[in-house]
């Protein structure tokens, strides 16, 4: 079972479904009947800018899928590269992206995700490794169209000692998945997966990641906030396992949910596996409205309701865009929650 | 430190498992296997109308349908359903009508049972015993059924299922499987087909029964699996208090414990569900021997304003596979699980609850507490969900893990699914080892290392033992106590 398979293979059998465990609430079988052909393939140069062009001249795009690409930072390198995943149309098609940081490395990777009002189904497979004591910090806005069909899905391979930093912040799709897998070998290895998802219409979006530790001292914090309107619906599936023997490992996990209708959804699903006894592992979840108390105190001080909601909401989610430790990059993506909130 | 020493002393005198004996009465059994002619003699047996055996016989067609599900966090080897006994009913003198007739060797088991139970003493017939109505379960037929009388001026049904299916049919028919219908799932579906026994209760519209009701079970014949179903209906405004407690003897060969509990509350109705489970978890080294628990518990508030509370202490069992839920239906209707899961040795539990905000203005407590010891697994599994209609929907979730040594697991695995926007849920979970600066400050203060561990954990329970009745807390607390020996140095 796995999309790019699937796609590959032009088979929808093989597409994961809610029967699957880990797809129960982001089911593609039933939704797609039949996979559509690979798409056309595109210039890359008509597909215009990118939202975070302006930070680096050092650019990746990959429009429409085709073939794998790689991203190297040397020992003691520092840079900032931007990729971009293009989808343009109505067919299916799949990426490599391999991302390797060697020791001391220190990367800053801006990752977009653009789609235009095509039906398409894409897929990107994307495998990070950190040497030791090298950071990556992974900030990644997602704008998918709305009949888009999109899973992003990473796998995280950590040496002792490296950090690696992540923020997904997504308006959904038709469907939409946002996948990651860390190895996390402790060694004081540091690990942030931060996520942010606006969602309205009838959009979806499913973050989902899965955290083993399997050393000494290691130490995960993840937060991830949303909010949900008219009929759209959100999924976080956040896993935290840690293996015997992997003790002293600190890992949080917080997942908080605004509903502002009554036909929107939101499902959650923050699991711990444990199997060492020397740790500290604890997960928060809360699903609910607007504080009635907060937004009344607002309007009392003359601000109108729906300001005074923007402003509430901007607030709740602004605690997870302040922790992108890149600035620039922290303030387009706040631009970005500004004008999604807005309107 | 009178009840340090107690509880020292019990726990040395429980080195090999109290409860493990096996006593000689004469069973008249099934032949082994299933298939419907097995259906039909259970039902024969018990002198049921056409009906129930039609209904049994449904629910077995739909079993032979259905698989076994997989998807817990548990391993045991294949269960051979054609290898038991599925009924086993003692030899009593076509039922007893007073105590004197009762099997000496039956009150016996009930005084090895070590149930310093003033029950033992109703069951005795003692003159001026307190009043506890118990429905006594010996290898699936209740033998005997105390203060009917009384109960029955305060026009409580209090009754073996059996019994009810004779005595009133029209309630059992309105209601049994309303909750948990037949094809629910595998185990629920299997206790459809072959159920031996259980309680029924049934509370009439503004009665506040006047005692807690309480059945121990007990299993008792070799390899045969008990197939329990309790039934019990709260009418308007009614309230009962329920305690169910278990042991069962030391044996080689697992048994399969599938029982069905359904409760059913109407408008302003409260229902209050207690559990203590210490059966035999199996040799602590190998893991052989133990019993299998698939239970499926619900209950479903169907009135406006009802409550319903189940409050567990689940000790025994070398698997614990149950999930007492809520389906909170009526509008205002509330729903409460509080329990304490304690593993040890090669135990495995899967344990949590459901709760099913489908009113609006429902709200729903969880107070989870699992410890594991040992070699044991411990899982937490959990739903909570809102329905767009619930508008108004609470829901507050507390989840703690607690881990003693360095070979167990535990795992926290819940559910949220909201689906209106005016319902507030909360999550927590946390999980850790016990302080080393509690343990050091407490064993500095003279205390030994395992009583400063059993002083924590009380500590760490205390919410759920608070929300059992007395006479249950009392007995819960030791039980804690006992189940983690041998987990500690």
């Amino acid at each position: 079972m796995s999309v790019a398979e699937a796609i590959r293979e032009r088979d929808a059998a093989r597409l994961p479904g809610k029967r699957d465990e880990d797809w129960r609430w982001t089911d593609l079988r039933g939704l797609i009947r039949q996979v559509p052909p690979p798409s056309a393939e595109v210039d890359p140069a008509v597909v215009g800018a990118g939202p975070f062009d302006a930070l680096t001249d050092e650019r990746v795009v990959i429009v429409n899928g085709l073939g794998a690409v790689h991203i190297g930072v040397e020992p003691g390198e520092a840079k900032v590269v931007v990729l971009r995943h293009v989808s343009r149309g109505d067919g299916a098609h799949a990426a490599r992206v391999s991302v390797e940081v060697e020791a001391g490395g220190r990367l800053t990777l801006l990752e977009s995700y653009e789609g235009d009002a095509g039906g398409y189904l894409a897929q990107a497979g994307l495998l990070f490794s950190l040497g030791k004591d090298a950071t990556l910090e992974r900030v990644v806005l997602v704008s998918d169209g709305a009949e888009g069909v999109t899973v992003s899905q990473a796998e995280v391979e950590l040496s002792p000692g490296a950090a690696f930093a992540q923020t997904v912040a997504t308006s959904g799709a038709r469907r939409q998945r946002i996948e990651v897998r860390v190895a996390h070998p402790g060694g004081h290895a540091g690990l942030r997966l931060d996520g942010v998802y606006i969602l309205d219409g009838k959009r979806h979006a499913d973050l989902t990641s899965v955290v083993t530790h399997a050393g000494v001292d290691g130490a995960t914090d993840q937060l991830a906030k949303g909010v949900v309107r008219d009929q759209a619906r959100a999924v976080f599936q956040g896993r935290i396992v840690v293996a015997e023997g992997a003790d002293r490992t600190d890992a949080r996990m917080g997942h908080h949910a605004l509903i502002l209708s009554d036909r929107a959804e939101v499902d959650a699903k923050p699991e711990l596996e444990i199997y060492a006894d020397d740790v500290a592992c604890a997960h928060g979840n809360t699903v609910g409205a607007l504080d009635e108390d907060a937004l009344f105190y607002a309007r009392q001080r003359g601000v109108p309701e729906p300001q005074a909601r923007a402003l509430l909401t901007e607030a709740f989610i602004g605690e997870v865009v302040d922790r992108i430790g890149h600035e620039p990059a922290r303030e387009i993506v706040r631009a970005w929650v500004s004008e999604r909130l807005g309107g | 430190m009178a009840a340090v020493k107690q509880t020292v002393d019990h726990v040395r005198s429980l080195e090999k498992y109290k409860h493990g004996f096996v006593t000689d009465i004469d069973q008249e059994f099934a032949p082994k296997g299933l298939n419907a002619d097995i259906v039909r003699f259970i039902s024969a047996k018990k002198d049921e109308p056409e009906w129930m055996l039609a209904w049994r016989l449904d629910a077995f067609e739909r079993w032979l349908a259905m698989d076994e599900p997989d998807w817990a966090k548990i391993s045991f080897p294949r269960i051979d359903y054609q290898d038991a006994y599925y009924y086993a009913a003692p030899k009593a003198k076509a039922g007893p009508k007073s105590l004197d007739e009762v099997d000496p060797d039956l009150l016996e088991t009930y005084k090895k049972l070590g149930i310093p139970l003033r029950e033992q003493e109703v069951l005795a017939g003692v003159e001026g015993a307190p009043k506890y109505a118990v429905d006594a379960v010996f290898d699936s037929v209740s033998v005997v059924t105390t203060f009917k009388k009384e109960l029955a001026q305060a026009g409580v049904i209090f009754c073996s299922m059996s019994e009810a299916i004779r005595e009133h049919p029209e309630l059992v028919r309105k209601h049994l499987g309303s909750v948990v219908p037949v094809s629910d799932n595998y185990f629920a579906c299997l206790n459809s087909a072959v159920f031996s026994d259980g309680s029924f209760v049934y509370v009439p519209p503004g009665v506040r029964c006047p005692m807690e009701l309480s059945t121990y079970f007990r299993i008792n014949a070799e390899n045969s699996g008990q197939f329990e179903r309790t039934l019990i209906i709260a009418d308007q405004g009614a309230y009962v208090s329920y305690l169910e407690g278990c042991t069962a003897p030391m044996r080689d060969e697992n048994q399969l414990h599938a029982a069905v509990v359904e409760l059913v509350a109407l408008d302003d109705a409260e229902i209050k569900y207690s559990t203590v489970q210490n059966w035999y978890p199996g040799d602590p080294e190998t893991g052989k021997g133990g019993i299998y628990n698939f239970v499926t518990k619900r209950a479903d508030c169907r009135g406006d304003r009802s409550k319903v509370s189940w409050t567990q202490v689940e000790t025994g069992s070398a698997i614990t596979w149950k999930y007492p839920s809520c389906v909170l239906r009526g509008e205002g209707s509330s729903g409460e699980f509080y329990s304490i899961a304690i593993t040890n040795g090669r135990q495995q539990a899967d344990t949590g609850t459901k709760m099913i905000h489908l009113g609006p203005n429902t709200r729903s407590r969880i107070i989870s507490k699992g410890i594991s010891a040992g070699k044991s697994t411990n899982t937490y599994r959990g739903l909570v969900s809102a329905h767009p209609k619930a508008r108004g929907a609470r829901n507050f979730t507390q989840c703690d893990s607690l881990l003693i040594g360095k070979t167990c697991a535990a795992h926290t695995v819940p559910y949220i699914e909201a689906r209106n926007g005016q319902s507030v849920f909360e999550h927590e979970a946390t999980t850790t080892r016990l302080s080393e600066d509690q343990l050091f400050y407490a064993m500095q203060r003279g205390l030994s290392e395992e009583e400063a561990v059993q002083l924590l954990v009380n500590g760490f329970v205390k919410d759920v033992l608070q929300e059992l009745p007395m006479e249950f807390a009392v007995e819960a607390q030791k039980l804690v106590a006992i189940s983690l020996e041998g987990s500690v140095g």
